[in-house]
């Protein structure tokens, strides 16, 4: 059997996920997408098997040849992996949940600290993927930037002088580029004003989900501000845009806490012990359980209430509880009822391992 | 315009496919169309099913947005003139298009740019693309200009927190001017492409 590649990325940490970027406590992290194709050829949606296996080739080749994601990557043909392999690569961000289910023709390469990940023949022939810690698009931009231009010297990207960067879908198109912010604001949730600030961003044209799937599914009160269009704007100028818009969020949010703690804090210290009283001693966890208290303890790393917990051990957690990770951990499948228990004693584990030291 | 089958009726559905650039017309009344397409094997447009379109166009769920899709009232409203398009390069039809919201192939862009068109004026903040384009790295220069104003926006931070607003005052002026800078460029592209 070949060396399983999808296990060794789970020996390094992901280093978006380190707690060392600009806003830390409440921007966990910062994604730049770019989608690409080459001309001619049409799009993985109409394209023959023979086509799909050409686009493969010749961005494979690119790739390589270009050496744009350094020497310590990764190269995974999606037929050679289970579905739970597969499920653990959507689980750290790597991947898009369609690109789980398309298995014919399609690649990913990934850089061994999962900073830049290339999915080949998803939606279109190329998306690039580029993550870093904190708030900082810019530092993202610069970067896929760099990428971008190394991988256009070798393939003849698919433009047009009038709608730019031909996509797929026509709501890529112009810079194909998606960049977001994954945020935690669990001061605006607790306080009631999410759904206020939520309406407030959607009014300037960003969209605003939750992490864990679609609408108002906010578990973990992790939610994702991305910018919706792609046409007639720079990319430096939507990046700039949503910048703005997402340090005042942050703003709101720590103004939201302050105030919290200022007039509520016997309520926010009591949900965040409990929280943790749940975490450190639950036999059985539900995911949706796991998460929002997470998001509790989260807070009172940032409030200083954990002295040995850091917001790495609970940035991680916040991916490492999920059903394909614990499956992988558990090196068998497990189903509902027995993930929550070994969800659980996860948990019970990380944490008592970091230590803990319960501050006043 | 008459059937160019029966010569009677008025034609309803126009056929026109885009091969290579050049287009090739065909100007049918709903009936001839119907009857052709579920007589005749030769009347093959690649996988382009006349009769399927006519009557099971209303299944088709937009997937587009500001495309939306034609409704059985439509289609049986024969004094309205609705044309269906195929792309000649990768076969792709307007009501692939319609029902998966998304195009085949770069080519599709040009055989499908009127319905696209629409579309792309709810989806976007603009019509035309303004931001960087293969072979040039003139985004380098603004995105230094964006990492500065970055810098400037972090001090301006740390100063109103600290309550120092007089130099806070004068980072937001210099804010404002390399703000104007990185405008100006585009206010003037705008202008020459009306």
């Amino acid at each position: 059997m070949p060396l399983n590649k999808i296990d060794k990325l789970l020996e390094h940490d992901v280093s978006w996920l380190l707690d060392s970027g600009p806003d830390g406590d409440i921007a966990i992290s910062s994604r730049i997408r770019l989608a690409r194709n080459i001309q001619s050829l049409p799009f993985p949606i109409a394209a023959t098997a023979g086509q799909l296996e050409q686009i493969q080739t010749a961005a494979e080749l690119a790739l390589k040849k270009s050496k744009v994601i350094g020497k310590e990557y990764l190269d995974i043909h999606m037929s050679d992996y289970s579905e739970l392999d597969r499920q653990i690569l959507l689980e750290r961000r790597l991947i898009s949940s369609e690109f789980v289910e398309k298995k014919e023709h399609t690649s990913l390469f990934v850089k061994q600290d999962e900073s830049c990940a290339i999915m080949i023949n998803e939606e279109d022939h190329i998306r690039i993927q580029a993550l870093c810690p904190g708030l900082q698009l810019f530092k993202v931009w610069e970067q896929i930037n760099k990428l971008d231009l190394e991988l256009e010297k070798s393939l003849p990207y698919a433009y047009d002088s009038q709608l730019g960067y031909l996509t797929s879908c026509p709501t890529n198109v112009g810079t194909g580029m998606r960049a977001s912010v994954m945020l935690h604001l669990p001061g605006l949730v607790l306080s009631e004003r999410i759904n206020a600030a939520i309406q407030g961003v959607s009014k300037l044209g960003l969209a605003v989900r939750g992490i864990f799937g679609e609408g108002t599914d906010n578990r973990g009160n992790l939610f994702q501000v991305s910018n919706q269009s792609t046409l007639g704007e720079s990319e430096t100028h939507i990046i700039d845009r949503l910048s703005t818009v997402i340090t005042q969020l942050v703003m709101h949010e720590k103004n939201c806490r302050l105030s919290l703690l200022k007039n509520k804090k016997h309520f926010l210290l009591d949900h965040i012990g409990r929280s943790y009283g749940l975490l450190r001693h639950a036999y059985t966890l539900s995911s949706e359980e796991a998460l929002n208290s997470l998001s509790d303890i989260r807070i009172g790393v940032d409030m200083g209430m954990f002295n040995s917990i850091d917001l790495h051990t609970v940035n991680k957690l916040f991916m490492t509880i999920n059903p394909a990770h614990l499956q992988k951990f558990a090196q068998k499948e497990l189903n509902s009822q027995e993930r929550d228990i070994f969800r659980a004693a996860f948990v019970r584990k990380q944490l008592k391992n970091a230590k803990h030291s319960q501050g006043e | 315009m008459l059937c160019d089958i029966c010569n009677k009726h008025e034609a309803t559905i126009h056929i026109q496919e885009v091969i290579n650039s050049k287009k090739k017309a065909m100007h049918l009344c709903s009936e001839c169309a119907v009857k052709k397409s579920q007589n005749d094997p030769s009347f093959d447009f690649g996988g382009f099913n006349l009769a399927e379109m006519l009557y099971n166009i209303s299944e088709s769920q937009s997937g587009f947005p500001g495309l939306s899709p034609i409704s059985e009232n439509e289609t049986l409203d024969e004094s309205k003139e609705t044309e269906y398009l195929k792309c000649g390069n990768c076969q792709w039809t307007l009501k692939t298009l319609r029902r998966t919201g998304r195009v085949g192939c770069p080519e599709c862009y040009n055989v499908f740019r009127e319905a696209i068109d629409n579309a792309l004026e709810n989806m976007h903040r603009g019509k035309l693309h303004v931001g960087k384009k293969p072979g040039s790295k003139s985004t380098d220069k603004s995105s230094n200009f964006m990492l500065k104003l970055m810098k400037l926006q972090k001090k301006l931070d740390e100063l109103v927190q600290r309550e120092e607003y007089e130099k806070a005052a004068e980072i937001r002026d210099k804010i404002n001017s390399l703000k104007k800078k990185i405008n100006a460029p585009k206010a003037k592209k705008k202008n020459a492409s009306k």
